[in-house]
């Protein structure tokens, strides 16, 4: 290897740490024995992950979080799974403006979507109520399902379709034992992606909760800006932990590179 | 009724021989389906995107400074409002600063990774673009307080910092244009990295080669022909990481606080805070105008210049 590409490896490595490091503080952080937290940590315990379970509103935040994300996740993957057979599979005018006016939430700062969806609610008595918030994460994931979905349907063959249906079976009979099993991976993606992405989001949900009804990013963000506890590394690691686990799912299922790589 | 036509009546005939017409009863069942399938989709982002976007347009355009009564004003005295206060100037300008040294600071760490990536086996290849991308997935909120626990004041490159003797007292990090700039850039870079890899995979490996045998060295074969071929990835990287550090919320907030009030932050406390809602959402529109304008600016520009590289 020639001296320039030693260079270039070097600054790739360097580059890699600079990405992963944030991660790789934390989790140590949250073991710390000090009542502060800090890199690298004083001491080994457990006092904090204690200290979080004891904390309500932290695990209120959690079970708040992991239930939106999965109800965001559902409703996401009905609505985009559903619009984006139709867009594949018919022949619709204007097809290429539809997957754009469907997918344009993606392209819209997500504190500017946080603003309209609030100001839009208030007279509609949606803002701070569970629809609301749901509304605003669904509007959010959807774009995604439909470009997984529609990305997993570019291959399709519809001949298969056309052959069940000849020999018999009912369009319902198709749908589940044909075109379902073809693009479960794409489906399975999106309703994967949909709730991490739903799990993790801050800046519009900042605009949709109310005081009753908080999630786990949020408690973390507000936790961050009020107090400096090593309650929020311990807290912080249970999202990178269950991320982590999720992210490996994905991986297995469709890849992660190819997923946020198709998605701009 | 009117009478039909010759060519008309030739064209039923011809359609009629067609067996593809037999299913034509079954055409309108088709729409249906199409209809059914897309509608529920159509109308709920109709509903809660199209029409909150264009509600907050019209808001914007509302002064209620000038409100008479129940009587709205109509008039672009939000916009003039913004462009002529200094305060939200600064804050346009600081945006547009961090933004630009967050795309500048993506751009040098990241492509050495995505060239590395173009360079690897596909096993290597595959890990490198997990570990890239799957920060992505992992809450922004839970990335700054990494950031939190290094930049601190007493926090662990401070202290490797005057460990070392580079710097005799703490620098201040966080709460500073710095702390965006790391926190927006270590954010979006995997965005960078995974665009120019892409326009990297799509190089014909023969090209360097053949550069190679015409006595070219590594340096000049990169500069010459594997650099302006993966301009269109770094055209779509830089813009996607403009236009996200635009309109970023957390991160300045968290990293910057009131030291470094980018736009959205300003937004977010014209809304939430003093509930002017008329002027947030002018706010909101001018953070899209802008974010918009410079992207096609820079895309043109970029673009002229691609072409003359690439055909000179």
């Amino acid at each position: 290897m020639k001296i320039s590409g030693k260079i270039r490896v070097a600054v790739a490595i360097v580059s890699l740490i600079y990405i992963l490091i944030p991660l790789l503080v934390t989790i140590p952080a949250s073991f710390t024995s000090a009542s502060y937290p800090s890199f690298p940590p004083h001491g080994f315990s457990l006092q904090w992950y204690v200290k979080l379970l004891e904390r309500p509103e932290f695990v209120e935040a959690f079970w708040n979080s992991a239930k939106f994300a999965f109800l965001t996740a559902f409703f996401s993957v009905l609505l985009g799974t559903l619009g984006a057979l139709a867009i594949a599979k018919y022949d619709i005018p204007g097809k290429s403006y539809l997957v754009s006016l469907l997918t344009a939430p993606l392209t819209v700062p997500q504190l500017v979507l946080g603003v309209a969806l609030l100001i839009y609610f208030t007279p509609m008595l949606l803002a701070g109520t569970p629809t609301g918030f749901l509304i605003a994460h669904i509007i959010i994931c959807v774009p995604y399902v439909i470009r997984f979905v529609l990305t997993g349907l570019s291959g399709f063959d519809y001949t298969l379709e056309r052959a069940a249906a000849i020999l018999g079976a009912s369009p319902v009979t198709v749908f589940w034992r044909v075109t379902l099993p073809l693009i479960r991976p794409a489906i399975l993606s999106g309703a994967l992606f949909s709730f991490l992405t739903s799990f993790d989001n801050v800046t519009v949900s900042l605009f949709m909760v109310s005081s009753d009804m908080r999630t786990l990013p949020l408690e973390i963000f507000s936790n961050m800006q009020d107090a400096y506890s090593p309650i929020v590394a311990s807290v912080s690691s249970v999202v990178i932990l269950i991320s982590v686990v999720l992210i490996l799912i994905l991986e297995k299922i469709h890849g992660v590179g190819r997923l946020l790589g198709s998605t701009h | 009724m009117e009478p039909v036509r010759h060519d008309d009546r030739q064209e039923i005939a011809s359609l009629r021989l067609q067996p593809a017409v037999l299913g034509k009863r079954r055409n309108w069942k088709k729409h249906l389906a199409a209809v059914l399938l897309l509608l529920p989709l159509l109308l709920f982002i109709i509903g809660f995107f199209v029409v909150p976007m264009l509600y907050i347009l019209y808001l914007s355009f509302i002064d209620t400074e000038r409100l008479s009564g129940t009587n709205a004003v109509y008039s672009i005295d939000n916009y003039v409002r913004f462009f002529t206060d200094s305060y939200y100037l600064h804050s346009l300008w600081l945006t547009i600063k961090v933004s630009l040294y967050t795309v500048i600071v993506s751009l040098l760490l990241g492509y050495p990774v995505a060239l590395t990536m173009a360079k690897c086996s596909p096993r290597v290849r595959g890990l490198l673009t997990l570990l890239v991308a799957s920060p992505l997935l992992i809450s922004i909120v839970v990335r700054n307080f990494g950031w939190y626990l290094l930049l601190l004041p007493n926090g662990t490159v401070n202290q490797l910092l005057t460990g070392l003797g580079i710097t005799e007292s703490p620098l201040k990090l966080l709460f500073s244009e710095a702390g965006v700039v790391i926190g927006l850039s270590n954010a979006y870079m995997p965005f960078m990295i995974l665009s120019i890899a892409t326009s990297l995979y799509n190089i014909d490996p023969s090209l360097e080669k053949a550069a190679a045998i015409l006595g070219a060295s590594p340096f000049r074969s990169f500069l010459s022909i594997t650099l302006p071929l993966s301009l269109p990835g770094i055209v779509s990287g830089m813009v996607l990481v403009f236009s996200m550090s635009m309109s970023a919320y957390v991160t300045p907030a968290l990293m910057g606080g009131a030291n470094v009030p980018m736009l959205p932050v300003v937004a977010y406390d014209q809304i939430i805070h003093l509930l002017r809602w008329t002027y947030g959402s002018a706010v909101s529109y001018v953070l899209l105008g802008i974010t918009l304008a410079i992207v096609t600016i820079f895309t043109r520009m970029m673009e002229r210049g691609r072409y003359r590289e690439v055909f000179r």
